[in-house]
């Protein structure tokens, strides 16, 4: 979805290139990448396989440049085409603000252009959304072929609503541009009719959107049905989108400092000391904690990292003290560790053996000794 | 637990006040936590804010990265039976990636290197999580009040970008 961000002086929309395998999605969006002015544009990075087919995703920023004050910055991402990478095709379409739909023109292929197109649309009904309201703009790619599709026969299964069509051959780079001119016009003025028929200001104080910018249709005969386009995005009907997502300054001051937290709640969040410790010490290591003294106790997020480090060393340090003797060296006396009693008990008669050992030695010698 | 779920399948609008505090907490997590930099990114890879210092990496290709590796990670929670993995780590040889969920559509994305440890990021990524949430909530909850003058700014775009669309397209 498209974000609006004042402090930044941007709006960032996401477009996809969607449709079947091999069909030039992916040239599409290079050819896009090679002809864009350097400053307009990022990096083209590509989530692909081996031989090069799209694994995930292929992505481009493209900086339109500054309108009505604000910079546009639009994402541009193909989907993997092939059927079986369909979850994959959904989290890519998640979120779009704009679609291109790259049909083949290849002979053979209608299938599964028609499939893709099927495929779209559920997908985006999964979301909550609906095909006939989203910016979408299609491609007749591959039109340099011989004999290829009709564009007849193509735009009468793959084009119920007469969006706004092109045909191009992505390999020359030919249309490629004008259906991403269309696309960028189409979502531009949802930004606005979206917001006409917003209640969250952004919307109430703008007049109604005006006739997109579309492509020049006329004056380029492979691009089809784009006055229509126009007239269909200024419906501004798209339910999808609520405008209570708008979010205004809040009327608190600034965050408030800092919550104390006590060492306690350290030593549970901190995973990495409490992992480096043997897991037999982590109970002696909470118990710890609290016994220290009040100050360092209290561990903010507005003390400095390096009294926090101190802190946790001396924690570590004194849990190694506390455990050393009962992990290391053998106790002295058998003394139960969880009962004192018991322990005193022991040792009582450990030493009443001791004596009674002692006497029946002392008899012994001098019951020798007699004789 | 703050979840902007009013948001979820609309825009986000971030107001200049609101970015503002928003950097501030950002500001504070870069300092205690010792990481490189922050980057605040919505769920759809478009960049909110950041800080710390200005990463050698192009910012918009990142976001969209964490973004579709987070959608990714969602998906094979939901196989597992979770609703979401609300924490990712990326480890690399010299810097690290350390990605969290804040609500329902940001994602904090941390990066630091060996000058900190990973038990410290997490450790101040817990609290800036909270306050993030806490503040996206008044956030959404003054929503209600008013308007923003920062909307004053957002003029018609369609009329606008006619020339913009023609200068960067036509001729190609």
């Amino acid at each position: 979805m498209v974000q609006i961000n004042f402090a930044r002086k941007e709006i960032n929309c996401k477009i996809v290139y969607y449709g079947p395998g091999l069909s030039g999605k992916t040239t599409s969006l290079e050819v896009v990448h090679q002809r864009t002015p350097q400053g307009h544009k990022g990096e083209l990075t590509s989530i692909s396989t081996d031989g090069d087919r799209t694994l995930f995703f292929d992505f481009m920023p493209l900086d339109l440049g500054t309108i009505a004050g604000m910079k546009v910055k639009f994402h541009l991402y193909t989907v993997p085409g092939q059927v079986y990478y369909n979850s994959t095709r959904k989290l890519v379409l998640l979120g779009a603000d704009g679609i291109i739909f790259v049909a083949d023109s290849t002979p053979g292929r209608m299938d599964d252009n028609q499939q893709s197109m099927d495929n779209l649309r559920e997908n985006l009904t999964e979301m909550g959304r609906d095909l006939n309201k989203i910016p979408l703009v299609i491609q007749y790619n591959k039109r340099d072929l011989p004999n290829p599709l009709p564009v007849a026969e193509l735009e009468g299964k793959l084009n119920p609503n007469k969006v706004p069509t092109f045909e191009t051959s992505a390999r020359t780079g030919e249309g490629v541009f004008q259906a991403l001119k269309a696309i960028s016009a189409l979502v531009l003025e949802d930004i606005n009719s979206s917001d006409k028929k917003g209640a969250m200001g952004v919307a109430a104080r703008k007049p109604a959107a005006a006739p997109a910018a579309g492509a020049p249709a006329a004056a380029r005969p492979a691009a089809h049905n784009v006055p229509a386009a126009a007239s269909r995005g200024g419906e501004g009907v798209m339910p999808q989108k609520e405008p209570g997502s708008v979010l205004r300054p809040s009327g608190r001051p600034a965050m408030a400092p800092a919550a104390s937290a006590p060492a306690t709640a350290v030593a549970a969040r901190d995973p990495a000391p409490v992992a480096a410790r043997p897991r037999a010490r982590e109970p002696v290591a909470v118990a710890v904690a609290p016994s220290r003294p009040a100050a360092p106790v209290r561990q903010t997020m507005s003390q400095s990292r390096n009294a926090l480090h101190q802190q946790v060393r001396q924690v570590q340090k004194q849990n190694a003290r506390r455990e050393e003797p009962a992990d290391e060296a053998p106790a002295p006396a058998p003394v139960h560790p969880k009962s004192s009693g018991g322990g005193v008990k022991m040792a009582f008669f450990m030493i009443l053996g001791i004596l009674a050992g002692a006497a029946a030695a002392v008899a012994a010698v001098k019951f020798l000794f007699k004789f | 637990m703050t979840k902007d779920s009013d948001l979820r399948e609309s825009r986000l609008v971030f107001y200049r006040n609101d970015l503002g505090k928003i950097d501030r907490v950002l500001q504070e997590f870069v300092r205690l936590s010792g990481s490189s930099s922050v980057l605040l990114v919505d769920k759809e890879g478009h960049m909110i804010t950041r800080s710390g210092k200005m990463p050698s990496f192009d910012q918009d290709t990142i976001s969209a990265l964490v973004a579709g590796s987070f959608s990714a990670t969602r998906e094979m929670a939901h196989l597992l039976g979770e609703q979401e993995f609300s924490a990712l780590y990326h480890q690399g040889e010299r810097d690290n990636i350390q990605l969290s969920l804040i609500g329902d559509r940001t994602i904090l994305t941390v990066i630091f290197d060996d000058s900190t440890t990973l038990g410290m990021v997490r450790l101040y990524v817990t609290e800036t999580v909270r306050k993030l949430e806490d503040l996206f909530n008044d956030i959404l909850k003054s929503q209600k009040d008013g308007t923003n003058p920062d909307i004053e700014e957002l003029s018609d775009m369609s009329e606008s970008a006619k020339d913009t669309l023609d200068a960067l397209f036509d001729g190609n």
